[in-house]
């Protein structure tokens, strides 16, 4: 589903964010990228959206090498994928229904489908309720979950989640945690970078860590060293 | 489909109200610029029909009475043709009473009074030199001459009539377009700085379309819109401003005595029609390229 092949990204003249990185990611897995700040984890998020180009080797997605996919096809990839972010990036003047609305209304679904799936998804993370909220009137916790509704609506065969649970509470985070993983069961690949010791020692999942850009573990069912 | 137009008006609308002064702005300095540009074309059909007698050279007319023969014109024509040395004869033209008549239809396109006193049988005819000298005592006493010549009304020098309009049309042809195409500038710049910040209002917005997986061309269209929408609404305001105008110079006119030549500077209705879809093509491009550019150089956020 992912492969990076010796992929390093560099910026300015010799800041390296990522050196010659490689792995794979099957379909339907949950990933941990862990390290510490700066480690180069949300630079590899970045390169499998293609926000990021690296300087040298590829990132593969579903088989195709996104490096050399032309800007007019990268849209069509982000469709595939759901991005979920530690500050949540929601709409203020929009309302959660909204919100989670405008991910289908820029891909140009029409009215009866995004009325059919918006109301199924804010029920899925549980907020059925508070459709007609705004950010500001929710928690961080729900508006976390507004904004995995948002990465979700579209059912992406890829979830990238940066530090999703970065901002809340620990109990809180393991409710994110929860939707998460109901969703990676869903088939969903999840990619989450984050440097939460506790979540990843309680999920127990395949953990990928870097080190100044260097990738220094890939274990199965691994722990926050 | 039709949820992507309704999605590109929706957006185009509501950034049209948040951004309510720098929209009136941006519209305002459009509808300024184009009304200039109007005038500019307005004041020139003017000087135009005002300086028809005089197209390609022309520096003496003969003017016959109507009441002139064949004789007397060829007799007249053989007069003029006489000195090759100082009159190109080959540019030598001759208005036939139809020809005259059609010429003063534009000339006097102000002045209803004078053109019911004429008709094609009561109107002059003339006859149109060129000269091969621009020597003013020479051409003056040519123009004595042909005067005391059998049946002719008049001779009229391009000189007296001519060249002080001429020297001022050109001068006004200058200044107006020079003004009105710094003008146009500002307004491509204004619309393209109030998309620029429309833009910028809604980077977050734009940072979310583009992760979810919204085309460049989704993002763009609503922005492009507006700034068409920007330069459309200064084109309405710039002809509604250039038809009050038009009005006013047109009464202005009619209150000067019929015969003194102002009436010329009245252009004929179809005209200012044709100007006016003119300046509406200019202010929708001016605003499609402010915005076009805006909207392709901002889109990375």
């Amino acid at each position: 589903m992912i492969r990076l092949d010796n992929v390093t990204k560099v910026y300015g003249a010799d800041t390296v964010a990522v050196r010659d990185v490689s792995f794979d990611i099957a379909k339907g897995d949950f990933v941990f990228l862990v390290g510490p700040s700066g480690s180069g984890k949300s630079t590899l998020l970045r390169l499998m959206s293609r926000q990021e180009r690296p300087e040298r080797g590829d990132v593969w997605i579903s088989g195709k090498n996104v490096n050399e996919m032309p800007d007019s096809r990268v849209p069509y990839l982000r469709r595939s994928m759901g991005n979920v972010f530690q500050d949540y990036k929601l709409l203020s003047n929009k309302t959660v229904f909204e919100n989670v609305a405008f991910a289908l209304e820029v891909i140009g679904k029409p009215r009866h489908v995004i009325n059919q799936q918006v109301p199924a998804v804010l029920d899925l993370v549980g907020l059925a309720d508070k459709a007609d909220r705004f950010p500001d009137q929710l928690s961080g916790g729900e508006q976390q979950r507004v904004s995995i509704a948002r990465a979700f609506v579209n059912r992406p065969l890829i979830m990238l989640a940066d530090e999703p649970t970065g901002n809340l509470d620990p109990a809180t985070g393991e409710g994110i945690m929860q939707l998460l993983e109901a969703i990676n069961r869903s088939g969903t690949t999840v990619v989450m970078a984050t440097h939460d010791h506790r979540i990843v020692n309680l999920m127990r999942k395949r953990v990928i860590q870097l080190d100044r850009g260097v990738l220094v573990r890939d274990q199965e069912r691994g722990v926050y060293e | 489909m039709l949820s992507r137009i309704a999605y590109a008006f929706r957006e185009t609308w509501a950034s049209f109200r948040r951004n309510l002064t720098l929209t009136a702005a941006a519209v305002l300095t459009s509808a300024v610029s184009l009304l200039l540009v109007g005038v500019t074309f307005l004041v020139q059909r003017g000087f135009d029909n005002l300086l028809v007698r005089w197209k390609g050279d022309v520096q003496l007319i003969v003017f016959m009475t109507p009441d002139a023969t064949t004789e007397n014109v060829a007799y007249v024509d053989g007069v003029i043709r006489s000195q090759p040395n100082v009159i190109d004869v080959n540019k030598l033209s001759y208005l036939d009473k139809p020809a005259s008549y059609a010429e003063a239809q534009q000339l006097f396109a102000g002045d209803p009074t004078m053109l019911s006193l004429l008709t094609p049988e009561t109107i002059p005819t003339q006859f149109k030199i060129v000269s091969l000298t621009d020597d003013s005592a020479l051409l003056r006493s040519l123009a004595d001459q042909y005067r005391i010549l059998p049946k002719v009304q008049g001779v009229s020098l391009a000189e007296d009539e001519f060249e002080v309009i001429s020297t001022l049309s050109g001068f006004v042809r200058t200044v107006t377009i020079v003004m009105s195409l710094v003008l146009l500038a500002v307004a491509v710049t204004l619309i393209w700085n109030t998309i620029r910040t429309a833009m910028f209002a809604r980077r977050r917005e734009i940072e979310v379309m583009k992760l979810v997986g919204a085309t460049n061309w989704f993002i763009r269209i609503p922005f492009m819109l507006e700034g068409l929408l920007h330069g459309l609404i200064g084109g309405v305001l710039s002809c509604g401003g250039l038809w009050g105008l038009n009005r006013a110079w047109e009464s202005g006119v009619a209150g000067f005595k019929p015969g003194t030549g102002v009436s010329s500077l009245v252009v004929p209705s179809g005209y200012v029609s044709g100007v006016m879809i003119l300046l509406l093509a200019i202010g929708a491009l001016a605003g499609a390229i402010g915005s076009g550019i805006a909207a392709s150089r901002f889109l990375d956020v």
